[in-house]
């Protein structure tokens, strides 16, 4: 009985799928049968609209524009001849050429095949034209990326490329396809969920001529949205006029809110060229460059910052109370530790905190490091956020690097002797900083103690981000950064300070220089970090040049830049 | 010669089998994504099939109610393995990775359960005595302990997530249960029952189960995603018309219209390429299958036997009624393969293991 019931149910079952396989096959067959050949449904891809890109003051820095891309229906061509005869000659290429990519690309019959990408709109529109007389061409469009300040920032923006291989089972959960078009680096990675628009697309009927004969149905494009940055693109494009092509990085930052006005690296690449290839072809190839154009040596670059360090050292020394601001020694020129001679630059004589600062003394800061001890000086190199990420808001940012006794000197593998307490209070050693570090330091020195979070982002989608906006204050009192940015200021005032360049009465700036050994047989790196005041805000900065030489060539292009930035009326 | 039940199942296999090579190879032909390998991995399959059929219905089948629990035991532990460490592939965990071997624990799940049911099924003790406490007993042994080991593999595939197969799960639950001889009050009100709370299986599933049960009902909401495969799969089948576009000749088919063609969809190659006439012959090979598979169930003695049948029987029914339904548009896409067709070694094997299966009971439906 029971198997009855089961008997009745599987014959009821495969009776109602035949009948559907008859509707589908017999009844509606003929509908279908045109729908798949003579009449055929195209999917129409819509690219989703990339939000833009803009800068402080509401300039355009990355944005779209269309591009139109040549099409071959292969098995709506009638006379292949007289086709690529046109072709070439609108196109104003040979026709061997493009019959040779034509093939080359060819995949089913009914697959489209981009003849070529990019064309001119003038000659799309001669194409469109001619299309009643060649069915099987037609114009697509689609958007491409355009970077309108190029070199100049190319770091900090990125660029956009297809989701690659490797990655892609990270982006699939968050619904990307592998033809999705994605930030690579800098903001267009960070902001990429916020600036990606979402795919739709048309289904079309066509007839024998490839002309639409109906809509199916349409998916509209969700377009992205546009995002506003704190860079000022004219800082940009000065801080990259004045940093040239030597390899190096600034930073400048409004130390009242964290916001960052430029940030810029060097050697640069064009972001457009990993969107059109005309430039590829005429850039040649930036990824076997031996300076690495493609690193943000602002936040990526790990660098000794040399005798920048000396002023959280001095804070530390002033704030444990180990030395006074009057405290003096006396610089011979050297120091004399277990049989080795820790070298200054010249005999400063007797010098007080102030002067220190001023001429960077490293005797000075060879006595205080070891009355301090090292682990102090991890200590308070740390709670400047130094050896940390800072958390601004673009990916791969680099941590730097702040030993500690306990560990030993790592990258020499063996455990910590005294004399690498000499060489930490200089920033040498082991010391490893990057430019926004410093400049979040100088900042956090520059508000006396107050730090804030450096940050690219204003608004997304016309809504402002205030996730940047809380605070930090450090447990030191005022009268220690007076002292400090007294000797800050002293460096630029002083006629024998080591910034001495800079002193002007336009601008009003306090900093200290640095020129850090790193290779042995390559030369210094050059540093110069401190901060402006203005009456059109504070700012604090930090210029580099990797293996640029003396501290000297870094004060040089700060003077240039904070002068051309006054007359500009940028500060 | 006398056309015994053994012959036919063999025959009904042997031509099911060739029927879904012969398409398969069209699906892959000249084809860059999904290449010929495909083609000829599944023909090893089906050669490696053909012995591991041979072989159980040799084997003596008491061996199988030997073994139920400890597979069904398995079976779990594997499925929770999964969950933990399995490959991740098409936006679901189902494969796990044993040395150079990958396998899907939720088809075997499909073994271990008619096994489980079949052996706790035909193992239930008559009640002699009457009463409501008995009544209630009898309520738990017969229907609410089985429930529950199916709830727990449908829980554990569901997590996957694999809703077709856990549905399917279900389905093949109800047929043994109701084939054991439990009261037709219960079937129907449980039935009943998951009718009205349907509505709320909504809220547990995933977004992209939500979005092809929308698309179901309607295609053209995502005419890119997955409306797609729905729209195109009825054009390649529709177009096929009465005689077929031709083996190879499928233009659906061979212009890579029609996505996971080689697994799930391999349905509307044949519809495309052989028509009308192909479809019909595909289906009338599977109802002689199944039909006669319950006329086995019919005249077996043994309960066991019996009822592992009926699981059997369910499960080759529902996965053809649903996969062909889905292809042409009648259900949405919810995953299951053509049994014995659609290319993927751990459901093709999984599909012959049943096959031998029933070869072997069917030879000791007449000993007792």
């Amino acid at each position: 009985m029971r198997i009855k019931i089961v008997r009745i149910v599987v014959i009821i079952a495969f009776l109602s799928i035949a009948g559907s396989l008859f509707y589908v096959q017999a009844v509606k067959g003929g509908y279908y049968f045109n729908l798949s050949t003579n009449n055929r449904i195209r999917v129409v891809p819509m690219e989703g609209w990339r939000g833009r890109i803009y800068d402080r003051n509401g300039v355009s820095i990355a944005e779209n524009r269309i591009a139109y891309n040549v099409m071959i229906t292969p098995q709506a061509i009638e006379d292949m001849d007289s086709l690529f005869d046109f072709l070439s000659e609108t196109l104003e290429v040979d026709k061997d050429r493009l019959i040779r990519q034509y093939k080359s690309k060819k995949n089913t019959p009914f697959a489209p095949v981009q003849l070529m990408a990019d064309i001119a709109q003038q000659q799309a529109i001669v194409l469109e034209e001619n299309r009643y007389r060649f069915p099987s061409l037609f114009v697509e469009e689609n958007f491409k990326r355009y970077y309108p300040l190029k070199n100049n920032s190319a770091h900090v923006l990125g660029y956009v490329g297809k989701v690659n291989r490797s990655s892609i089972k990270r982006y699939k959960e968050y619904g990307y396809s592998p033809l999705s078009v994605v930030g690579q680096s800098g903001i267009e990675e960070y902001y990429d969920l916020n600036l990606r628009g979402d795919e739709g697309g048309l289904q079309v009927e066509v007839n024998s001529r490839g002309q639409q004969v109906r809509l199916l149905s349409l998916k509209e494009p969700v377009r992205g949205k546009d995002i506003a940055l704190t860079l000022d693109s004219r800082v940009q494009e000065l801080a990259a006029k004045y940093l040239g092509n030597r390899p190096g990085a600034i930073v400048m930052m409004d130390t009242a809110t964290g916001e960052i006005i430029g940030m810029t690296s060097a050697p640069s690449f064009d972001p457009n060229y990993f969107v059109d290839p005309k430039i590829r072809k005429a850039e040649g190839n930036v990824f076997n460059n031996e300076n690495s154009p493609m690193m943000n040596r602002a936040i990526s670059g790990r660098f000794p910052p040399g005798s920048v360090f000396k002023i959280p050292v001095a804070i530390c020394g002033l704030h444990t109370k180990k030395i006074k601001p009057s405290s003096t020694y006396h610089c011979k020129g050297f120091h004399q530790m277990g049989g080795i001679r820790f070298g200054c630059t010249y005999p400063h004589g007797d010098q007080n905190l102030v002067e220190s600062i001023a001429h960077s003394c490293n005797v000075y800061y060879y006595r205080m490091g070891l009355k301090v001890g090292a682990d102090l000086l991890t200590q308070y190199a740390l709670m400047f956020g130094l050896g940390q990420l800072t958390h601004i808001d673009l990916p791969y940012e680099a941590q730097g690097h702040i030993p500690n006794r306990k560990q030993g000197l790592l990258s020499k593998k063996r455990q910590w002797y005294p004399g690498d307490t000499l060489n930490f209070s200089i920033g040498q050693g082991d010391v490893l900083s990057t430019p926004l570090q410093l400049t979040q330091m100088m900042s956090t020195i520059a508000n006396d103690g107050v730090e804030v979070r450096p940050h690219l982002i204003k608004s997304i989608g016309g809504v402002e981000v205030n996730q940047f906006d809380y605070r930090r204050q450090l447990d030191i009192d005022e009268e220690i950064f007076k002292v400090v940015k007294r000797g800050m200021r002293a460096t630029v005032t002083d006629y024998t300070g080591t910034a001495h360049d800079l002193d002007n009465r336009e601008i009003f700036v306090a900093g200290k220089t640095g020129t850090a050994q790193s290779a042995p047989n390559k030369d210094h790196h050059a540093w110069f970090a401190g901060y402006t005041k203005s009456d059109k805000g504070h700012m604090a900065f930090c210029v580099f040049l990797e293996h640029g030489g003396s501290s000297h060539n870094a004060v040089n292009i700060t003077r240039q830049l904070l002068l051309h930035m006054k007359r500009d009326g940028l500060i | 010669m006398r056309l015994t039940l053994e012959k036919v199942l063999w025959g009904c296999t042997i031509l099911i089998i060739g029927m879904g090579l012969i398409a398969l190879y069209s699906a892959t032909y000249d084809n860059v994504r999904v290449t010929q390998r495909i083609f000829y991995d599944q023909l090893v399959c089906a050669g490696l099939g053909f012995i591991v059929m041979y072989i159980l219905s040799k084997i003596d089948y008491r061996r199988f109610y030997d073994v139920a629990y400890g597979f069904y035991a398995l079976n779990v532990v594997l499925l929770i393995l999964v969950l933990v460490m399995g490959r991740h592939a098409l936006g679901a965990t189902r494969w796990i990775q044993l040395g150079p071997i990958s396998f899907q624990p939720s088809e075997l799940s499909k073994l271990a359960l008619i096994l489980a049911l079949g052996r706790y099924i035909s193992d239930r003790k008559p009640v002699l005595s009457f009463g409501f406490f008995t009544k209630t007993q009898e309520f738990v042994r017969q229907f609410l302990f089985p429930l529950g080991m199916t709830g727990l593999l449908m829980l554990l595939i569901f997590k996957q997530p694999d809703l077709g197969t856990s549905l399917l799960l279900g389905g093949m639950f109800i047929t043994m249960v109701f084939a054991g001889g439990i009261d037709y009050k219960i079937v129907f009100g449980f039935l009943g029952l998951c009718t009205v709370l349907s509505p709320f299986a909504w809220l547990i599933l995933k977004p992209y189960q939500k979005d092809r049960l929308l698309v179901f009902l309607n295609p053209n909401i995502d005419p890119l995603g997955a409306g797609y495969t729905i729209i195109q799969s009825k054009i390649a089948i529709g177009s096929g018309q009465i005689f077929g576009k031709g083996w190879l000749s499928g233009t659906q088919n061979q212009l890579n219209f029609l996505p996971e063609r080689h697994t799930d969809f391999i349905f509307s190659v044949i519809g495309e390429e052989w028509g009308l006439i192909g479809t019909m012959t595909l289906l009338f090979l599977y109802f002689i299958l199944i039909m006669t598979s319950i006329q086995i169930a019919a005249q077996m003695k043994d309960r066991f036997g019996m009822i592992v049948t009926m699981g059997i029987v369910s499960i080759y029914t529902l996965q053809v009624v649903i996969n062909i339904g889905m292809v042409i548009g009648m259900f949405p896409i919810v995953g299951l393969t053509l049994p014995l067709v659609s290319y993927g070694r751990s459901s093709f094997l999984v599909s012959v293991i049943m096959m031998g299966f029933l070869l072997n009971l069917s030879k000791k439906r007449t000993i007792f």
